[in-house]
């Protein structure tokens, strides 16, 4: 075989394949607007929604749309950028989409989301609804990715398990009471290492930053900044010290360590009230068993304290949503999103403690509890991560998860901290 | 059967029937399907692949932007990011030189093995493989993930235990060293059998006589080895060898899977998961293909003497 | 004297025979044994290493088929044996009939298309996900069996055809030859000649063509998107991110379910297979 057979042979492949190219259909051609009953799908994320919320929605489309249908896809939050990218690019593409806030940048600003209009936009809520995720949704001034609910972390305990320890008021006394509490079989904050968003408060509250986009339109990190190590200082040692997790681990089924009494402190969403105090024997099959006579009993809500005292500045967890560019049928999937935009379904949602997407319905999260007392003034401290379209590539190269958990593992802080910004800047600066 | 082969019949006509048979477009037609599968669904992805390698591809272009034309800018990125790319590409075959190496040694111990020890022992010998090479590799992946479990895994439980030292919550995969020890344990414990198997068949046929008589002779048993057994399959490890550099190159599953479970990505990527990354992850479809484009440059530079040879035989 | 060090020398095969089975068994057995188990005995101080009658328990196969959350089960069985059986029956066939045609012609092309064949497989796949995507987009097939499989056939295809190119070719065109001048038409020699001397290279190949279609997920992953056409590997890895930090025990019986049938289809072609690679592989 000599070089002038192959290049023939590479010139042949290429001249086939270019006769066969046409058949790769390439362009976006919209689907013709069809009216009528048809099927909707709504891809919710991982478990947040309560089965009430689900049901509503479901119930209160069919009656709405008679004779169409709509099905709930629940979808895993991991490797969920990854999905969204292709699903939401394809011709069976899902109607509407839940999206975590921090990643709804990713698709706002590349068109993968219908636009919701001004009129549509003071129809569903217009100022009422939560400014700062409202933002996270906007490109370019325009509304693609409105709120779905807010829910900050607080930190849950058990006064079966603290007995007399005093209940921690500022941040460095929740670190000392973390590493006094631990035992081998107590963690005094129990903290997998991959869980970033718990991490950011200490960053914050440190006078640390994120990221800050200078004039020049250029990112910088500052984990690394004094203020940020200082704050990963503290995490270590509560990782390392105070903390039974295991460094690589993912923040799932975080009740499960809660329920057999091995945690002192939880620092988690607000929702997971509702599985710690679950029955021990859940009646499905794939239920996870909560702890509901014993360490549910007398489940305590605290915000997390800030440096001087009161609430720390802690992460804006939440959810956006939207209806996807693709979907087969807007009016059908406009008629979902205005019911999950609804005031009676941000109720519900409101009801197990989430935030809803509007602030007038903030009075209908239970304030009474301290869990509830605790998630309001967690949430009037919140804050978001960048706002970069590509801060959502941060997230799916997993670069938080691998630097806390090395931080977790016991790795010099200053080193991994000096990674940690050059790899983000590199990201949001590409 | 057996009579045909071993009595080659006198062939006076076979021009005759070649001749005869000569329709020219007979094997194109026995290609078409081939060809029209393969064309368009490996020729199309692989022009779009080349032209998207000169483009600025992002998700806004997926979702029906025109693409823009960069040049070689795509290129430029790639090839001089040595912490990312190189470093990448470097991994990928050390790990495959050590990969194949491991498989391909302990499978000829293991077919040895079978060659020595009697009738129950082989069966028992070759159940255990059997099982280990019809274990689905995302299920082997996950049940390792499962052994090597940080909180809960075998291996730090019997730790703890021999020891005495606190194991539990020491995590395998975060040290990118015993992250590609325990990889390579997927990998060989999945690879091994479909070697040891293959060589064992090979071994059966070297005839016994040639054995006995270099025993007899004196030589030793690794003499034996060297000088009769490996070269009798000296072709089946040649096509093993391949096969498994082809198959450990493109590795895929076992680290996307150890990555999900907790391992640093970048410390730990390989080029498929890498180009994985930077294509479905983050979007960058224009770079991801330069990549591939790239990494296919380089297997063809190394795999030219290769399709060389095997076109050499093939003439003759 | 002899005797004894080749007594001793037996023992230590055996004894090396019978380490070499528990290292390739342990994680299957491992995978069994924690899949039998209930949740409080894989874990901890009070790990179990085999599932007694006093802790036996079938709950983890029972949370994995009907669990209420999770992907379903039922349809992921069968799209998973579709596509495979299907992408089987296409590979085997399609690229049966281009091997025949690269060696029992000569043809102007037919070293170039053996080339192209062999440099297609140095293409890492993850490079062409979206290439592939839209291709079966933009032929409807998204979410079908159909679409998934012919993604997969495409995969496998110039592998078939380059192995199966080396056992047409381990049996001689002679006997074709032979069986014609006995009267037989073309095409009657082969299938009466060729054809079963090559049913251990067909098996061979065939095992490689269902690792592909039983194992792959990331074109899954791509291709089918709603829950109900998921796969098997789709459906574990689904099951596994949302069960794997507190239900091991149901993990590992997703596990087990996914490798059933597996093991079956390698204990069936087993011994056919292993004759038929060395025979393809000594011409190959």
């Amino acid at each position: 075989m000599n070089k002038n057979r192959l290049v023939g042979a590479a010139a042949s492949a290429i001249t086939l394949t270019l006769a066969l190219s046409a058949c790769g259909n390439a362009g976006g051609a919209a689907a013709p607007e069809e009216t009528g009953p048809g099927e909707v799908r709504v891809w919710l994320v991982g478990t947040d929604t309560p089965p009430e919320a689900r049901d509503y929605l479901k119930k209160t489309f069919e009656e709405a749309n008679p004779g169409s249908t709509l099905t709930i896809e629940e979808q895993a939050w991991d490797g969920l950028v990854d999905k969204y990218t292709t699903a939401l690019a394809g011709s069976d593409a899902p109607d509407v989409v839940e999206i975590g806030n921090t990643q709804a940048a990713a698709f706002t600003s590349a068109g993968y989301f219908r636009e919701i209009t001004a009129d549509e936009f003071e129809n569903l809520g217009g100022a009422d609804l939560l400014p700062g995720f409202v933002e996270a949704g906007d490109w370019e001034g325009k509304h693609y990715a409105l709120p779905y609910y807010s829910g900050s972390r607080v930190v849950f305990y058990s006064e079966q398990v603290l007995g007399d320890t005093p209940v921690p008021t500022t941040l460095d006394e929740y670190v000392e009471t973390a590493v006094d509490l631990k035992t081998d079989d107590l963690s005094g904050v129990y903290w997998p290492g991959q869980d970033w968003y718990n991490a950011l408060p200490f960053i914050w509250e440190n006078g640390g930053y994120v990221a800050e986009q200078a004039e020049d339109g250029t990112w910088d990190a500052g984990f690394s900044s004094e203020g940020g190590l200082a704050g990963l200082e503290q995490i270590q040692t509560i990782m390392t010290k105070g903390n039974n997790a295991p460094s690589d681990a993912q923040e799932t089924d975080l009740q499960v360590p809660f329920c057999e009494g091995k945690v002192a402190f939880l620092s988690a969403p607000s929702w997971i009230q509702w599985s710690i105090n679950a029955p021990e024997k859940p009646e499905d099959p794939d239920g996870v068993p909560g702890c509901a006579s014993t360490y549910g009993s007398d489940l305590q809500g605290l915000a997390l304290p800030g440096k001087d005292g009161g609430a720390a500045q802690v992460f804006a967890g939440g959810s956006n949503i939207a209806i996807a560019q693709k979907s087969a049928r807007p009016d059908l999937a406009m008629s979902a999103y205005e019911i999950l935009l609804s005031d009676e379904y941000q109720s519900i949602l409101a009801g197990i403690g989430l935030f809803p997407a509007k602030t007038s319905l903030f009075e209908k999260v239970d304030q009474s509890t301290s869990i509830g007392k605790a998630a309001a003034e967690a949430a009037a401290n919140a804050k978001l991560t960048p706002a970069s379209p590509k801060w959502a590539d941060v997230e799916s190269q997993s670069l938080l998860q691998t630097a806390f958990s090395r931080i977790a593992a016991g790795d010099d802080v200053k080193t991994v901290a000096e990674k940690l910004d050059a790899d983000i800047e590199a990201i949001l600066n590409s | 059967m057996s009579s045909t082969l071993l009595d080659p019949p006198v062939a006076p006509s076979h021009q005759e029937i070649r001749q005869k048979n000569r329709t020219p477009y007979l094997p194109w037609l026995m290609l078409s399907a081939t060809m029209i599968l393969l064309g368009v669904l490996t020729g199309y992805p692989v022009v779009r692949l080349v032209v998207m390698s000169f483009q600025e591809y992002e998700r806004a272009q997926l979702m029906g932007l025109p693409a823009e034309w960069v040049g070689f800018d795509n290129y430029a990125t790639i090839l001089t990011d040595v912490d990312g790319f190189w470093t990448v590409l470097l991994r990928s075959f050390v790990l495959m030189v050590v990969l194949v190496v491991i498989t391909m040694v302990i499978g000829m111990l293991v077919a040895l093995l079978m060659m020595r020890v009697g009738k129950a022992l082989r069966l028992l010998v070759s159940v255990g493989l059997l099982l280990a090479w019809a274990m689905p590799s995302l299920a082997a992946t996950t049940v390792w993930g499962w052994i090597f479990d940080t909180q809960y895994g075998v291996v730090n439980n019997l730790l703890t235990a021999i020891t005495g030292d606190r194991w539990f919550g020491y995590s395998w995969l975060l040290n990118p060293l015993s992250f590609f020890t325990i990889l390579t344990c997927i990998v060989v414990w999945g690879a091994v059998p479909f070697v040891a198997f293959t060589l064992y068949a090979g071994l059966t046929q070297v005839p016994e006589e040639v054995m006995e008589a270099a025993q007899l002779d004196g030589a030793s048993a690794f003499q034996r080895f060297r000088l009769i057994q490996v070269p009798y399959v000296r072709s089946i490890i040649t096509v093993l060898v391949v096969l498994s550099m082809i198959w450990d190159l493109k590795l895929f599953t076992q680290v996307f899977v150890l990555q999900d479970i907790g391992g640093d990505r970048e410390l730990t990527n390989t080029i498929g998961v890498y180009i994985y990354q930077m294509g479905m992850a983050q979007g960058h479809y224009g770079l991801a293909s330069a990549i591939g484009v790239v990494f296919v440059a380089v297997m063809l530079a190394i795999a030219y003497p290769y399709v060389r040879r095997t076109l050499r035989e093939d003439e003759q | 004297m002899i005797k004894i060090r080749k007594r001793l020398a037996d023992t230590g095969y055996g004894v090396i025979a019978v380490i070499v089975f528990a290292l390739s068994a342990f994680p299957v057995y491992w995978m069994v044994s924690t899949s039998f188990l209930p949740n409080n005995r894989i874990r901890g101080e009070n790990l179990a290493f085999f599932p007694t009658p006093d802790v036996f328990t079938l709950d983890n196969y029972r949370s994995a088929m009907f669990g209420q959350v999770r992907a379903p089960f039922p349809p992921a069985v069968a799209n998973s044996v579709g596509v495979t059986f299907l992408t089987l029956v296409i590979t085997l066939v399609v690229g049966f009939v281009a091997a025949l045609a690269l060696t029992r012609f000569q043809f102007k092309g037919r070293r170039t298309f053996i080339v192209l064949i062999l440099v297609v497989q140095m293409i890492p796949g993850e490079a062409m996900i979206i290439s592939m995507f839209r291709i079966i987009d933009g032929w409807q097939l998204l979410n079908t069996i159909i679409g998934l499989t012919i993604v997969y056939a495409a995969g496998v295809l110039p592998f078939t055809v380059w192995t199966l190119r080396g056992f047409v070719n381990g049996v001689p065109k002679e006997l074709e030859e032979a069986a014609m001048i006995d009267g037989c038409s073309r095409v009657g020699a082969f299938w009466r000649v060729t054809f079963p001397l090559l049913a251990p290279g067909l098996v061979a190949t065939g095992v490689f063509a269902f690792i592909q279609a039983w194992n792959e997920f990331v074109m899954a992953l791509v291709i089918m998107q709603r829950p109900d056409s998921m796969t098997l590997p789709l459906w574990l890895r689904t099951f596994v991110q949302a069960t794997q930090a507190t239900n091991w025990g149901a993990v590992m019986a997703a596990s087990v379910l996914i490798a059933i049938p597996a093991v079956i289809f390698f204990l069936i072609v087993q011994g056919r297979m292993t004759g038929g690679l060395v025979s393809g592989a000594v011409k190959g």
